[in-house]
């Protein structure tokens, strides 16, 4: 049985709002503002309606109990923004090839893999530019193993991201050269090459669980950019310090451009690269 | 050599869980040598409201700064009032560093901070009471102006009042406006009271 929508609308006080938006900060970090109602209002009717629930409460109800976390998790892709596209801020790219991997080369054994992180993945476009980018731009690679993953929170967008199909608009700003060397024109859109979904690892991450980001470890390098302005002072603080410990000593941090680590903790080195500013965890750091 | 795909994330090393990741493990694990088990004994127990007194001790000796951030966010997160006792008490440490991160945390949790605001206020130390009024720069609280209000109404010592009548010009209302004449009348001879009582009214009058 489905709930009218407008009656359904009408259901969601503005208490209910608030107990809502307490109870998906707990679980994942992700703050919405009072603004930013109307947005949750919508997300909330359509899965209310889907569910066939008979009002906010007992949707709610369900949502908190229920065993298995599917409906969170469903709600958690529904309510999580996914858009990006290729060499999106590609300054840190360039950071990456000209100042970042020469100076961890410098002092690192071959034998040991570069390891890098990118969240959140969303539908991929981050971590394949990066591996485009070494490809194309890092002369390195020919004596070094570099191992990209990519996490996000929302499920469906992991599938998307392994997937590997993007639109004109997620392309836009690739050179002639790479779209026609990395991609293959389908009927859904421009499909990644198999060479370059093999090279990335996509996986399910909550940057807000402790016991999912516990295993992420030994990171040279960290891409979060674009999130951190989504999430309140507290969940900041917490990503910021989960970064720290997947991190090695000397690895680097890259933020978005309107994102400032100073603001939130004290614990990384401010590097500043002729391309971008890095944030550093020391190599004195244990 | 290329990109591979050869390190999936792993299980945490065994030698790292010296250890069982139970309250009391993870409160032994504090001590632990390595500054990364004491992070992770202090993330994890984030999940323990009656951790705060064990956290709260581990404060007064951690050397390393990013234990101690570490410590101070699952305090935040505990958000109990318990954990506020414990990071008041910080507001007394000689130590700024540790002062200024119990400021920046208590500032997180005006729930369980206003029960407490009062006494802050009311500390002997005029410090203390400098550095509640800090706190409420950016306390999330309806109560906020009223405190303000109570410290230039109350507080004799002046830079005590000084530093509340800056931040009333902030956020005062016409509801301050008695209490920023009567300070004026307080400390006569004060003129950089006059000066930011004058401008908070000024701001107050314009809306």
């Amino acid at each position: 049985m489905k709930a009218d929508p407008e009656a359904a609308q009408s259901m969601i006080s503005e208490d209910d709002f608030l107990k809502f938006q307490e109870y998906f900060y707990r679980k994942t970090g992700i703050q919405f503002e009072n603004a930013k109602r109307y947005f949750v209002d919508k997300r909330l009717i359509e899965r209310i309606e889907a569910t066939g629930s008979q009002s906010f409460r007992s949707y709610f109800t369900m949502l908190r109990f229920q065993a298995s976390g599917e409906e969170l998790q469903r709600l958690t892709n529904l309510m999580t923004v996914n858009e990006t596209y290729f060499f999106r801020e590609e300054y840190q790219f360039e950071c990456l090839v000209k100042s970042l991997l020469p100076e961890l080369t410098k002092r690192r054994d071959k034998g040991l893999p570069i390891r890098i992180w990118s969240i959140p993945s969303s539908s991929g476009e981050e971590a394949y530019s990066i591996a485009i980018y070494l490809l194309e731009f890092w002369k390195g690679l020919a004596e070094w193993d570099i191992e990209i993953i990519s996490s996000d929170i929302d499920t469906k967008i992991l599938g998307a991201a392994r997937q590997g199909i993007y639109s004109a608009r997620s392309i836009q700003n690739l050179p002639a050269r790479v779209l026609t060397k990395y991609f293959k024109r389908t009927s859904e859109g421009y499909q990644i090459s198999m060479e370059l979904r093999e090279a990335v690892e996509f996986t399910r991450v909550n940057l807000s669980e402790p016991a999912d980001t516990r295993s992420y470890r030994d990171f040279d390098i960290v891409f979060c950019r674009n999130l951190l302005i989504y999430f309140d002072e507290l969940s900041r603080k917490t990503a910021a310090e989960t970064f720290y410990d997947a991190m090695r000593p000397g690895g680097f941090l890259c933020l978005g451009h309107a994102e400032s680590m100073s603001r939130i903790s004290s614990i990384y080195k401010i590097r500043k690269f002729p391309e971008a500013i890095v944030y550093q965890k020391t190599l004195e750091a244990r | 050599m290329a990109l591979i795909k050869i390190q999936k994330p792993q299980a945490e090393k065994p030698a790292e869980r010296a250890h069982p990741r139970d309250f009391s493990g993870l409160v032994a694990e504090l001590s632990h040598e390595k500054p990364m088990s004491r992070r992770w004994a202090a993330r994890d127990l984030a999940e323990y409201p009656e951790a705060t007194v064990a956290l709260v001790e581990c404060l007064k000796q951690e050397p390393d700064t990013s234990v101690r951030e570490v410590i101070f966010t699952a305090l935040t997160h505990i958000g109990h009032f318990s954990a506020v006792l414990g990071l008041v008490e910080f507001l007394h440490s000689e130590d700024a560093a540790l002062r200024n991160e119990a400021i920046d945390a208590l500032k997180q949790m005006p729930d369980e901070v206003a029960p407490v605001m009062h006494g802050m206020l009311m500390d002997a130390n005029s410090d203390v009471r400098i550095f509640a009024v800090n706190i409420l720069e950016s306390l999330c609280h309806p109560m906020v102006e009223s405190w303000l209000i109570e410290v230039i109404e109350s507080d004799p010592h002046v830079n005590v009042c000084a530093t509340a009548v800056d931040l009333l010009g902030e956020v005062g209302s016409t509801a301050a406006r008695e209490a920023l004449l009567g300070l004026k009348e307080r400390f006569p001879d004060e003129p950089y009271v006059h000066f930011a009582a004058d401008l908070a009214l000024r701001r107050i009058d314009e809306g």
